[in-house]
This record gives C-alpha cells, structure tokens and sequence, in this order.
C-alpha cells in the first residue's frame, strides 16, 4: 500500500516534469516539424543560469528562475532565427533540421561542461532544509509539490491559449498547413519565431524543475528531452494534451518498471515503451 | 613517431566506422544513430571471448556476428520508419546498448570496464608492436573498402539507391524495400563492430563511456563532413576528424577542457555543414 502511494507521488512528479518537456516541445514541432533536439540543451542552459544567478551571484530564487525561463526563451528565438529559419527557407529536410539541431545540443552541452565543469551540481542553497510532506504512507517534497502545481497551472495556460486566443489560432493555421496560413496573411515566420520562444522558455521550466528535483549535469538535459520526445510521440505527437497524457502514462509505466528492476534502468524502459509504441501503434496510444 | 603511428591505427579504425555509418546514411539516407552500439557490441565480445582463451581472429568473426543478430531484431523495427523516428529509434537502441553495459555488472563489469584485452596472435606471430598494429587495421581498412564498394556498386546496392531516391516506385517495381534496407543495415552493423573488435585489442581497456551517443553523433559528423555516398569521403572525414583535434592537445588544455573543446568543434562543424554545404566535401548525396 505505502508502496503504491509513494509510486503514484513519484509518478506525478516525474509526469509533471515529462509534461512540461513535452508541451514545449510539440508546440515547436507542430508549426517547425522537425525533431528539434537543440531543445535539450536549452532546457539545461535554463538550470544552468538559475544555478548561477541564485548560488554565486544570490538573486532572490523568483528573479533567478525568471531570468533562467527568459534566457532559455531567448536563446530558443536567436537559434531559431539564425539556424533553422535559414535551413527551413532554403527548404531543407526535417533530417537536415535535426542534424544541425544535434550540433546545436552538441555546442550548448561542451559550451556548458566548459563554464560549469561536467561535475554533478544542485540548484537549492541547503538541502538540509527541505520540507518533506507526508500523505497515507508515502513522502513527497515541498519542491515536488511546486513542481506539480507549476506544472498543471502553464498546461491549462497554454491549452487555453491554444484553443480561445487569435494567436492560438494562427498556431494551429500555421500548424495546419504553413503555406495557406500565408497566404491568408497571417505572419508565419515572425509567429514560429514566437513559437520557438514560447516552447523553449517553457523547456527551461521544465529543466529548472529537474535542476531543483535532481540536480544539473551538461548532459542531464538529453536524457530529460528524450523523455519528453518519447511521451508526446507514446500521446501523440503535436498534439498538447494528448501530450501530456503520454507524459503521465511513460512517467507510470517507468516508475513502477523501476520498482520492479532498479532505477539504472529508466532510460531503457523508456525506449523499450517507445520501440512497443512504434511497433503497434505508430500514431500513439492517445490518437483516434 | 610512435605517436604519429597511434594517430594512423585510430583513424583507420574510426575510417572502418565512418565507411559502414555511410551505408545507413548515405546509400539508404537514413540518419542511424546506432553505431556506437554496434562499435560496442563488437568491442565487448571480442574483449570477453578473448578473455577466455580464444583467438582473436575467431572472437572478431563472433562479435560481427553478434551484432548481425543485434541489427537483425532492431533493424527489422526500425527499417519501417524513415526520417525522425528512425533517428529517434536508433539513439534508443545506443542508450539501451549504453545502459546494458553499464549495468549487466556480471559480465561487463559495469563502469570499471575490461582491462589486459590480448592484442591478436596469428601463427605465433603477436601484433604487438604498433607498427604491425597499423598493418593489421589498414588490411582491415582495405578489405572494408572493398566490401562496401563492392556492394553499393553491386545490382543489389542500385536497388537500394533506388529505395533512397524513390521508395514508393521501388515498392511499386515489386523489390521488398523493407528487406533491402535490413540487410544493409546488419552489413553496416557487422563492420562496425570489426571497428570495435579493433579498439577493443588496440587500447587493451573498454568501458561503457567509449561507446555513448556522442560516439554516434562524432560517426555522423565524419561521414557528413567527408560527404555521403562516397567511400573516399568517408575516409577523408575519418582522418580529418581524428587528427585535427590532436593539435589541440599540442595548444596544451587540460584533458577535460581538451575533450569539451573537440565535442564543441565536431558540433559546430555539424551546424556549419547543415547550413553551408550539405553534401560534405566529397559527398554526391544530400539529406
């Protein structure tokens, strides 16, 4: 019993963090269309600046997190901009989009390893203090309850969004079909560049919350973006919600796998849960 | 002059590398991202048969075909998808190859990795000295050569190109596209892992951080740079590759600022290639 309620409280938080990686990236991939992995390393960078500015500079922890959401925004645009707004005019393929995005992450993780070392790090300033909460046999902390409300309350924001406001409408347009979106005037690049910082700004909330959760490492990043990948592919890819429903569902599957076999193993669960999923149901488990 | 012959025998392994990744990718135009996995799979069995008292020469045929085996049962997922979920299927198969070594503690011994690998014996001749080491890998190197352009230029390879330029009308003309692409797949697969089987008896030491996805994506980077579809090019993008970075050992970094120094090159050259010149340098295919 206590088992099953400390598995159900990892698996929302973990769902929560899967969650957030996931709505930034469908949102990308459902206007851009590729497999954006640069993504990761922005997540990262996001935890990376919260780091710097709450440890060694010692901002108050709401403008550090402020300025590491904005700064992951920010760079989203400008690689955006300056990477794949040329390749995309040019119309390359999504494969040549996703190589250059893999040297993207490639640059982001060695520039990162070279100003923060490739050490382990922790975003809080003491973990002796952390409130730990206790519900029907199981432990959850106060960070992980941020974490999860954060979480629900941008996944509300950004369906509603989506699905009431003339901007969320214009995405989904331009999702649609980008060229006739065009043509009835609505303004797709300067919109996508848009996108671009929406999506990866909310990456850099999920990268913080894992920075706060578990802790940085250069490459913590990838394995947090492939995570968020395989739910919204296992949900149904470029599509929000359905999204998230992968998000929970992977975060479940991997949680009781890892009770099950040990945690070394989380990472191939996943991908065993993705190779199934392509297997038998390509479109996800979510897609009507 | 030791040194100038350590360089030659890691950039014909990592040009056995190069030239099997440019059948996935430039002959079939399917990004993999597996073969670091395969390069593993051969660098451990051969290190473990070897360990038991076997020859060499007997261990490498193993490992390829172990890793045959392995590209038979994930090829045949994969071979049905093509642009990014084949790239993303493939980097999952590398992450659970990765996790496997790291964690099968019984037989891979985990992060401490296999150590005191037996360099080849044939005859009661030892490859021991580098010199011999450098013949063994180029005869290796040649015979890779050979193979893949022997197949890419054999009727079976054409059909291949066919499936990559057009995979519709080759399905229509009645050719099992699934099946082509598999079978190019474990080709790919085998050599790589003779490229393995080679690391594992040249260094004499494996770990599971020798065969991460960053080894995947340095494959990728060499071929993309010497250009697809072109077996020269592959090598050509092997030896810049592997010796370029050595002068910056000479600038004098500290190891560890040293490799994030190389990731950060091999990175930049990926994002510039997208962007300026698709098809590398000698390449006559473009993703």
């Amino acid at each position: 019993m206590e088992v099953a309620v400390q598995i159900l409280f990892n698996t929302f938080v973990a769902g929560a963090i899967y969650a957030l990686v996931a709505i930034g990236f469908n949102l990308i991939y459902s206007t851009a269309r590729f497999f954006d992995v640069g993504y990761a390393g922005i997540a990262i960078g996001a935890a990376y600046v919260v780091l710097y500015t709450y440890k060694t500079l010692q901002f108050p922890l709401v403008i550090s997190i402020a300025c590491g959401v904005i700064a992951a925004g920010g760079l989203g645009w400008v690689i955006e901009k300056t990477i794949y707004k040329p390749l995309r005019v040019r119309k390359a393929s999504n494969t040549v989009l996703l190589v250059a995005s893999i040297g993207v992450l490639t640059v982001l993780q060695s520039i990162l390893a070279l100003l923060f070392t490739s050490q382990f790090q922790t975003l809080s300033r003491d973990i002796g203090s952390l409130h730990v909460l206790e519900f029907g046999g199981g432990a959850i902390t106060e960070t992980q309850v941020i974490i999860i409300v954060t979480a629900i309350i941008l996944m509300c924001a950004v369906m509603y969004v989506l699905r009431y406001s003339l901007f969320g409408k214009a995405i989904r347009a331009i999702a649609d079909d980008e060229e006739v979106a065009r043509i009835v005037g609505i303004p797709s690049e300067r919109l996508i560049g848009f996108v671009f910082f929406l999506g990866s700004a909310i990456g850099g909330v999920a990268g913080i919350a894992s920075g706060f959760d578990s802790g940085v490492h250069p490459t913590s990043g990838l394995t947090l973006v492939l995570e968020g990948i395989i739910a919204a592919i296992i949900g149904g890819i470029g599509n929000v919600g359905r999204g998230v429903l992968g998000a929970l569902l992977l975060a479940a599957i991997e949680n009781v796998g890892v009770w099950l076999v040990s945690g070394e193993w989380r990472g191939a669960i996943a991908f065993a849960v993705l190779i199934l999923v392509l297997l038998f149901r390509p479109r996800g488990i979510f897609s009507t | 002059m030791d040194y100038l012959l350590h360089i030659a025998i890691l950039a014909s392994i990592w040009s056995i590398l190069a030239l099997s990744l440019n059948l996935v990718v430039g002959e079939m135009g399917l990004v993999s991202l597996a073969h670091a996995a395969f390069f593993g799979i051969g660098a451990y069995t051969t290190a473990l048969i070897t360990q038991a008292g076997m020859n060499f020469f007997l261990a490498l045929f193993i490992g390829m075909g172990v890793a045959a085996l392995c590209a038979l049962l994930i090829g045949a997922v994969l071979s049905r998808f093509k642009g990014d979920i084949y790239v993303l299927g493939s980097l999952g198969f590398t992450v659970i190859v990765y996790s496997l070594f790291l964690n099968a503690q019984d037989i891979t011994h985990g992060p401490l990795g296999i150590a005191g690998i037996m360099r080849p014996t044939l005859f009661g001749f030892s490859f021991s000295s580098s010199t011999a080491y450098l013949i063994l890998s180029v005869v290796f190197l040649a015979v890779t050569y050979a193979c893949c352009v022997f197949v890419t230029n054999s009727a079976f390879g054409r059909i291949v190109h066919a499936i990559r330029e057009d995979e519709t009308i080759a399905t229509l003309l009645g050719y099992r596209t699934v099946q082509y692409k598999l079978l190019m797949f474990i080709i790919a697969a085998s050599f790589a892992a003779l490229a393995g089987s080679l690391y594992a008896s040249y260094i004499s030491f494996i770990d599971p951080s020798s065969f991460t996805l960053n080894v995947s994506i340095f494959i990728l980077a060499t071929i993309i740079l010497g250009g697809l579809a072109n077996s020269r090019g592959a090598i050509l993008g092997a030896v810049i590759l592997i010796a370029l970075p050595e002068a910056l050992r000479f600038v004098g970094f500290p190891t560890d600022i040293a490799a994030q120094m190389r990731l950060l090159t091999y990175g930049a050259i990926l994002i510039a290639l997208m962007l300026y010149r698709p098809q590398g340098l000698l390449g006559t295919f473009r993703l």
